[in-house]
């Protein structure tokens, strides 16, 4: 982990020495159509790769067990609830030089824990005793823990910390220490490659890298595969079927976590509420590319950021939702299981 | 047996409905010595922060005078119009809570409400009942003024033919125009780009900038509506970025992302002014767009607001806030100030009342003449509104609001 | 299946109980308000009814069923509003807004009837996201966030109602519907919709139409969702802002219904009654138990140390949120709810025939809505989690 980020710094660094000074608008601001495009581009990919990893979470769980499962978000904004007060009781956002690269390791693989454990937890609580009930009950319950979640958040936000605002009005957006500078780490010409988009690709990437090796070549991996194709074949086989469920609870959750640190250091801005658009959009992400299909996700979180950034950029930014959604249905009343989602068959 | 059950229980309910047919009020004014006011205000959700603040204000008004008004106990409670499912106003709950003061003989006044929606649907019921309405944060210029909203506005909101909806805060006809002024003279926009959040707070406003702009020669290069919950703006910055306007105006609140605008203006390099209206004229807004934003050499923040700063205050102002800082440890937001002044302004009335009916505390209300209030000293017009139409600019220094100028000022009064 | 006179009884004391809260409230001065947030129940039984024939009956999960009661506001606020050319009356206006959400139901239904469970669930989200963001943003015909108002309350022969009118007649037509669902549910018709639930191969291979089927219960759910809005819209006298019909309302809805039991008529009645009541009576009781609060000064946490800190800093923590009553209503609101599905999974009056004994599936989700959202899709041969 820590020498991603090690990279993350080298590469901007690398990209610094030849940026040019920013100020105002360079050349009258005119940027040419194909310089928009491209800055439009990175700003949907950097999206797209947050929507990504908070979606490989939906996904994994409801490769499982088959639950949609709604507290997905709201989790991952207590995870940057949390990020918050640990850079605010520590000041990792004062700590310099290596010191910020291994500040910045311990909120992701702090935040990473803590999501996973919450996750697990929240499973333990209120998923599984509904193993035996219908799916709608256990999805109802879902969207109970996301209404706790939230309000954890809102109780959170009232801590009387500086991060917090001295806690005075605990309901407000709460501004995150830029531990990573949003100053641009390149431009050419006038498309500005931002350090925090080099930091998405820096942590998205490897962990999905790692994630598809834990899924395909691990004990654990497999175990998974076997519990979301037959639970009941599974357990026959001697496979720990609980075990193997809240494993992947915390290992969706840690990279919900992952993404949420991400998602926080981007836009710098958290909010008790932000958790519903986080959720929203990954689990648009998860459908589209075929709902427990972990390449899906991935495809459908770079899919949906991309339109987004595009349909903000050349339509008006008020239709941006009216276009995701109707390209999401269109997708799906042609391919009615998701770009890469196996194909449903009937019982025969 | 289970027919003749059953056709007790239907006569049953046949009688009772012909009793409940007859009209019958309880409701009587019956002497008390009780007076209760009330306010419905969103406590659920994102506009807590704001609410919060309105109900501090309001309860110092009332903890002010002990409680009493011309020897009447006064009683408070704050209502709120939001339900958690949905984490903002909702239309049933304001008229749910609108239902329950009128049907309330002891409450005398209705503070709310926050948003001009909710209004629209309390106003029409209190009209009726003869219950008098104070807003705090109402600012959609249809409300109360004929010609600015739909044709059958205001009129529509006085089912009873008098005004008895009351606001401190000026519309957002006065504010729109005084931010576009700002921005033509002060900061010598050619080009400003306008967004706005799709409320009717801030589309109000947007749309009066616009039409300002249009008409004094302001090149409008784009005008577009975001969407409050998106999580960035950056691809419309890079729009923002490629029409390279002088100034970036934004028609919204902090609760529908300005900071996040503003934030994502500055790490896309526009280093151009920001401005927008008082919905950001709060520390929360401050804190939420943080430190490096915010600063002059990044383009610099404007914002507007009715009336001037708590920190401007003089006389009663000043001392309210005093007060305040000393009950919440805080300088009071924005919203405070209108809290605490709708607060004022009614127990005023009530004192003047001669009855302490409801009717004759409208007409006390509607009376109020060169009011010394917390926002300086104005009066109601015929329509309801406030006559402070002083607008202030204020910009961001060292993490804390700083006082520019006053703007607009008589020249806009009829 | 018989319906025993007991029960007819015991309905129709209910009905009794249940009509006289306003008169019970007129007449004995128990300060209890509850005849207005019982309108409210009565409109979200509606709802409730209507999402229970595609979601309960037919097994087709529905996550924007709050957009076609923005269609039947807007339609129901369009065509009688002043400021408009048409201004028709309450009724005619209402078999309007019913069409027009019977339509709008049938435009969603037909293009998606080849997908299926959760797929099927997130088009008809989007489905809400779409109508809601339409509603904002075509402004020159819908006033956008501003609300389309004043509507004509509603009426009766010609009488305008006031307060006890519409809780009656809310109450009539709520009831109507609930009679409705159920004899549909018995009828040809409602049999259809279950097998298909159960069994959508097997259902075709008895002879029945899937796809007509289908469409008709997604008509039949828009048809009452609209109803619904458009009741709501006249009672306020506004269309409300295409915000006050989002994502929020869809889930509220589909609540009551799982809480209350799934498929069960009586079991959405009660749910609306639950979810709905427990929004305008516990919270607003809860509230005012819990009385005003009032924050103060932060405390100079600064020159605190050890356990004195600690202390201090929890006392400005619960001083700055936990205090505020309306600070908990999520978290009340979230955790009835995952109570409720621990302690009774198959909702408070579960559908009869629905119970453990049902052959389980593999994931053991038995019952009626075991066959919910897994849609006759055989869960063992596609579910698989492909790295």
């Amino acid at each position: 982990m820590q020498q991603t980020v090690a990279a993350a710094e080298f590469l901007a660094a690398c990209a610094l020495s030849r940026v040019d000074a920013v100020g105002g608008f360079a050349r009258d601001g005119l940027l040419s159509s194909q310089e928009v495009f491209t800055q439009q581009l990175v700003t949907g990919l950097s999206n797209g790769m947050i929507i990504a990893l908070i979606a490989i979470g939906y996904t994994m769980v409801y490769g499982i067990i088959e639950l949609i499962n709604f507290a997905h978000g709201d989790l991952c904004m207590l995870g940057a609830y949390f990020a918050l007060t640990v850079v605010g009781a520590l000041g990792v956002d004062q700590w310099a030089g290596t010191g910020g690269i291994m500040g910045l390791v311990l909120v992701l693989v702090g935040t990473a824990a803590f999501c996973g454990s919450l996750n697990w937890s929240i499973n333990r609580l209120a998923y599984r005793p509904l193993r035996k009930a219908s799916k709608l009950s256990l999805l109802v319950s879902a969207i109970g823990a996301s209404f706790i979640l939230v309000n954890l958040g809102l109780f959170w936000g009232g801590l009387p910390m500086d991060v917090f605002a001295d806690g005075t009005s605990s309901a407000a957006p709460k501004a995150f220490p830029a531990l990573v500078s949003a100053a641009p780490a390149a431009q050419i010409g006038d498309v500005i490659y931002s350090r925090t988009d080099l930091l998405v690709l820096c942590v998205t990437l490897p962990l999905m890298v790692a994630l598809t090796y834990l899924v395909r070549f691990t004990k654990l991996g497999k175990a998974m595969r076997a519990v979301a194709q037959n639970p009941t074949g599974a357990s026959l086989m001697g496979i720990d079927v609980e075990r193997v469920i809240g494993a992947s609870f915390f290992i969706g959750g840690s990279l919900g976590g992952f993404a949420t640190v991400v998602y926080s250091l981007y836009n710098q801005t958290v909010s008790f509420q932000m958790g519903y658009r986080m959720g929203m959009d990954a689990f648009i992400a998860a459908v589209l590319g075929g709902i427990g299909n972990l390449p899906g996700a991935v495809l459908g979180g770079i899919l949906i950021g991309v339109i987004r950034s595009m349909s903000d950029g050349y339509l008006e930014a008020r239709w941006t939702n009216t276009v995701v959604f109707g390209i999401l249905i269109l997708i799906l009343v042609f391919r009615p299981s998701g770009l890469l989602g196996a194909k449903l068959r009937e019982k025969v | 047996m289970i027919r003749r059950t059953a056709s007790i229980v239907a006569a049953l309910t046949g009688a009772a409905f012909l009793l409940a047919a007859v009209p019958l009020n309880h409701a009587q004014d019956k002497p008390s010595k009780t007076l209760k006011i009330v306010s419905s205000l969103p406590q659920t959700g994102s506009a807590n922060a704001q609410t919060t603040s309105i109900v501090n204000g309001i309860k110092m008004a009332i903890e002010e005078r002990g409680a009493m008004v011309d020897g009447f106990k006064i009683e408070f409670e704050a209502m709120d119009d939001a339900s958690p499912q949905k984490g903002n106003w909702d239309g049933q709950i304001e008229s749910a809570n609108a239902k329950r003061a009128i049907a309330d003989p002891a409450v005398v006044g209705y503070i709310g409400t926050y948003n001009s929606g909710a209004a629209k649907i309390s106003m029409p019921l209190l009209n009726k009942a003869g219950l008098v309405m104070v807003s705090p944060g109402n600012t959609a210029a249809g409300l109360t003024k004929p010609g600015l909203g739909e044709p059958n506005e205001p009129a529509v909101y006085r089912p009873s033919g008098k005004v008895s909806y009351f606001r401190v805060v000026p519309a957002d006809d006065i504010q729109g125009a005084v931010a576009c002024e700002f921005c033509r003279n002060d900061l010598k926009a050619k080009k400003v780009f306008i967004l706005h959040d799709r409320e009717l707070y801030g589309k109000g406003i947007a749309d009066v900038f616009k039409k300002t702009a249009e008409a004094t020669g302001v090149e409008v290069v784009g005008f577009e509506g975001i969407d409050a919950k998106a999580s960035n703006y950056r691809s419309l910055v890079t729009k923002i970025r490629a029409a390279a306007p002088d100034v970036v105006f934004f028609g919204g609140t902090t609760q529908t992302n300005a900071a996040q605008v503003l934030k994502d203006l500055r790490a896309g390099g526009a280093k151009i002014p920001f401005v927008s209206p008082d919905g950001t004229f709060e520390k929360a807004f401050i804190e939420a767009a943080g430190k490096d934003s915010v600063t002059k050499e990044q383009g610099g923040v404007y914002i507007t607001f009715g009336g001037v700063p708590s920190e401007m205050l003089t006389g009663i102002g000043a001392k309210f806030v005093k007060s305040y800082q000393a009950k919440y440890g805080e300088i009071p937001e924005a919203y405070a100030v209108y809290g605490y002044e709708a607060g004022c302004v009614l127990l005023d009335a009530i004192d003047r009342a001669e009855t302490k009916d409801r009717a004759a505390i409208i007409a006390a209300v509607a009376a109020t003449k060169d009011f010394n209030g917390a926002l300086g000293t104005w009066s109601f017009d015929e329509n309801g509104d406030t006559s402070i139409r002083t607008m202030s600019i204020n910009t961001i220094e060292d993490g804390a609001f700083k006082f520019v100028r006053t703007a607009g000022g008589a020249a806009k009064a009829k | 299946m018989a319906i025993s006179s007991k029960r007819i009884t015991i309905n129709l004391l209910l009905i009794a109980a249940v009509a006289s809260i306003p008169i019970i409230e007129k007449f004995v001065p128990l300060g209890l308000h509850i005849s207005d947030p019982m309108t409210d129940v009565f409109v979200y039984a509606i709802l409730g009814l209507g999402l229970n024939i595609l979601t309960g009956f037919t097994g087709l999960l529905n996550l924007g069923v709050a957009a076609f009661a923005a269609i039947g506001a807007y339609v129901f606020a369009i065509s009688t509003c002043e400021i408009y050319p048409f201004q028709l009356g309450f009724w005619s206006a209402l078999g309007l807004t019913m069409a027009a959400g019977a339509l709008a139901g049938f435009a969603l239904g037909a293009p998606t009837l080849r997908v299926r469970g959760d797929y099927l669930a997130i088009v008809t989200l989007g489905f809400g996201e779409i109508v809601k963001d339409v509603l904002v943003n075509m402004d020159s015909i819908t006033k956008g966030t501003q609300g389309i108002n004043p509507l004509p309350p509603p009426t009766l022969f010609g009488h305008e109602l006031g307060g006890s009118g519409q809780y009656w007649l809310f109450m009539a037509i709520a009831l109507l519907v609930a009679v409705g669902a159920r004899s549909l549910e018995r009828s040809r018709i409602g049999r259809g919709w279950i097998s298909i639930r159960e069994d959508e191969l097997a259902s075709r291979a008895m002879g029945i139409r899937p796809d007509h089927a289908k469409m008709l219960a997604f008509a039949t759910c828009a048809s009452l969702a609209a109803l619904a809005g458009a009741l709501t819209a006249s009672r306020l006298s506004s269309s409300g802002e295409p915000g006050n019909y989002d994502f929020q309302i869809s889930i509220l809805a589909l609540c009551i219904v799982i809480v209350g039991g799934i498929g069960s008529v009586r079991g959405v009645l009660l749910g609306a009654l639950v979810m709905v009541g427990m929004n305008s009576i516990v919270l607003v009781k809860l509230t005012e138990l819990m009385g005003g609060s009032d924050s103060a000064p932060p405390a100079a946490l600064a020159e605190a140390h050890g356990l004195q800190w600690a202390f201090l800093f929890v006392k400005t923590w619960a001083q700055n949120v936990l205090i505020s009553p309306t600070n908990w209503k999520f978290l009340v609101f979230g955790l009835a709810l995952v109570l409720m599905m621990i302690f009774r999974p198959e909702g408070i009056l579960p559908a009869r025939g629905s119970k453990e004994d049902a052959p389980d599936g593999d994931e053991g989700a038995g019952g009626v809505a075991g066959g919910v959202t897994g849609g006759g899709v055989s869960s063992v041969a596609t579910k698989e989690l492909r790295p």
